[in-house]
């Protein structure tokens, strides 16, 4: 463990001087929800960080799941988006073809929030297959939704956890497509939306758009020079130069340990 | 007066509309509402060559695909949730004894929905500039062509009309109609689409007895309706029962331990009963 690394949280309760790398990556990603937003949810932490929005700032935000559910407000923590748990509160139940069909390729979708095996400059997404060690291909989750939320989401953020070989210049596989692929851009390719908006990590924030990619901030405790580091990709850098992220509420904190992922699974 | 039509059959019977190199249409989605018990009864049986369309992937494929049953798996990506990949699947991919499709689960629905409609073909903006699109420009399943009103770029998608669709219903009577409780993600277009269809039901009422409002999947859509009470175990049933953790756990293990282990698991779960009656008892008692 680096010496930048934030102390590791210790059981429930435990003062907000503290949190984990997923838990404030699940606060980065939370915060990027806006209020008013139409939000399809992908499997894993961008379920904890579209649920903890919902439970602060932004109450009245609609989280869809592809799998036909409105208004998801679940009181136990789920294994995913197939799990029941998920779905408890929804507010309509309807199918994939209503959520991603209708909602999601007719337009009224103003966020969608993904999870990534691996991502390059320009947002797109790979979460299919990627190379072992062994020289094999390791195959993984394939698309799911996600290359649809990817291709009609009003903007897309992307939670995932920050390590080196996850940015790459060149994706092993272009799952789902960013503001450019092999250098032709989204609109000339016939996507619609604005693309991808930022990459939510457990160390930084680092924002996207059509000209490419910029480190906006970086989590309290980590060190800028080890995240461009830690960056592969190429990068540009705010004039005021990076900032730092605030850190996690006692709230948010609690919210998260207490109610969201008791268990750890997504945040610890 | 109530219908005559009695399309009430064996888990075994439903079984036998399934030929070898039929095309299998499944309705589960990754750790719910997966025709489990039909999944083993077909494995008991023995088929080949089986072709399945899934447009989320889940426990019913991996168990067939561990069983040998299946040669192409076309599918929108798929997993057990935090369980796991669907490592038979993945495995059986990778050393070239499975033919893959994949698409985006939009696209994999459209194309259903198309078939369930006799439209020619579907256009979509989904999977355009991914990398998903090569493999199944050469399929012939998918074109890329131009809009022709507005001249921008779009993906048609060609109809899939599966031989027979199998899925895990809350209830349903004689007749064939059936009740799903919570969302049905593409059930309705993977049943629609299909030449026949397979209902397992949870529980069996009688004709009349079903409020239209809530008929999911209306008869004349069914071929086969079959009792199979927690059919969907080790997956989860809507407000009925949850998903067995452990057994989930178990059977991940066993697959994602090689081909070896997860024949295992078939052995001691699947083929080592002789059918779901005795399977359940091992497992819940």
């Amino acid at each position: 463990m680096s010496m930048s690394r934030p102390l590791r949280a210790p059981q429930l309760g435990a003062s907000a001087g503290s949190w984990t790398r997923g838990e404030m990556m699940a606060v980065a990603g939370s915060h990027q929800v806006r209020a008013d937003d139409v939000v399809v949810v992908g499997l894993g932490l961008p379920q904890v960080a579209a649920l903890l929005a919902r439970h602060t700032h932004a109450p009245e935000v609609s989280l869809l799941l592809e799998a036909g559910i409105f208004g998801t407000a679940p009181r136990e923590p789920a294994m995913g988006v197939a799990d029941p748990r998920l779905w408890a509160g929804a507010s309509a139940f309807g199918s994939l073809l209503e959520i991603l069909g209708v909602m999601l390729h007719g337009g009224r979708v103003s966020l969608g929030m993904l999870g990534a095996l691996q991502v390059d400059q320009w947002g797109s997404i790979n979460t299919t297959q990627l190379p072992s060690d062994s020289g094999s291909v390791r195959r993984f989750n394939g698309s799911g939704g996600g290359n649809d939320v990817a291709s009609h989401a009003g903007r897309t953020v992307i939670v995932m956890a920050h390590q080196a070989r996850k940015f790459v210049s060149d994706l092993d596989f272009v799952t789902s497509p960013g503001h450019r692929v092999a250098g032709v851009r989204r609109g000339q390719l016939g996507l619609r939306g604005e693309g991808p908006c930022a990459i939510v990590t457990d160390r930084a924030v680092i924002s996207l758009g059509p000209d490419g990619a910029e480190l906006t901030a970086v989590h309290r405790g980590e060190d800028a020079e080890l995240v461009v580091r830690d960056t592969p990709i190429p990068l540009s850098f705010p004039p005021a130069g990076t900032a730092v992220t605030e850190a996690p509420t006692e709230l948010e904190l609690e919210l998260i340990r207490n109610e969201l992922d008791p268990l750890g699974w997504y945040t610890r | 007066m109530a219908p005559r039509v009695d399309k009430r059959a064996s888990l075994a019977d439903a079984v036998r509309l399934v030929p070898d190199r039929a095309h299998l249409a499944l309705c589960g989605f990754a750790i719910s509402r997966n025709a489990v018990s039909f999944a083993h009864e077909l494995i008991r049986a023995g088929r080949s060559h089986l072709r399945l369309t899934q447009v989320v992937g889940g426990l019913e494929t991996d168990l067939l695909v561990a069983a040998g049953l299946v040669e192409r798996l076309t599918y929108g990506g798929g997993s057990l949730d935090r369980f796991g990949p669907l490592a038979a699947v993945n495995r059986a991919a990778l050393a070239g004894r499975l033919e893959l499709f994949e698409y985006s689960a939009l696209a994999l629905s459209l194309r259903l929905h198309a078939g369930a409609m006799g439209l020619p073909y579907l256009p979509t903006l989904s999977m355009l500039g991914s990398d998903l699109l090569e493999p199944l420009l050469a399929s012939g399943a998918v074109r890329l062509d131009r809009d022709p009103f507005t001249h921008s770029p779009c993906l048609l998608l060609a109809p899939l009309h599966p031989d027979i669709a199998v899925v895990q219903v809350d209830r349903a009577d004689r007749a064939g109609n059936c009740t799903i409780e919570g969302p049905v993600w593409s059930i309705p277009e993977t049943v629609r689409a299909s030449r026949a269809v397979v209902a397992v039901c949870e529980e069996m009422v009688e004709v009349g007895d079903l409020d239209p409002a809530r008929v999911t999947i209306p008869g004349e859509y069914v071929t086969a309706v079959a009792l199979g009470p927690r059919g969907a175990h080790p997956t989860a049933m809507f407000g009925r029962y949850d998903y067995d953790r452990k057994h989930l756990e178990l059977y991940e293990q066993a697959a994602l331990s090689g081909e070896d282990a997860n024949r295992e698991y078939l052995d001691r779960w699947v083929l080592g009963v002789p059918d779901e009656r005795a399977y359940l008892a091992s497992v819940v008692g």
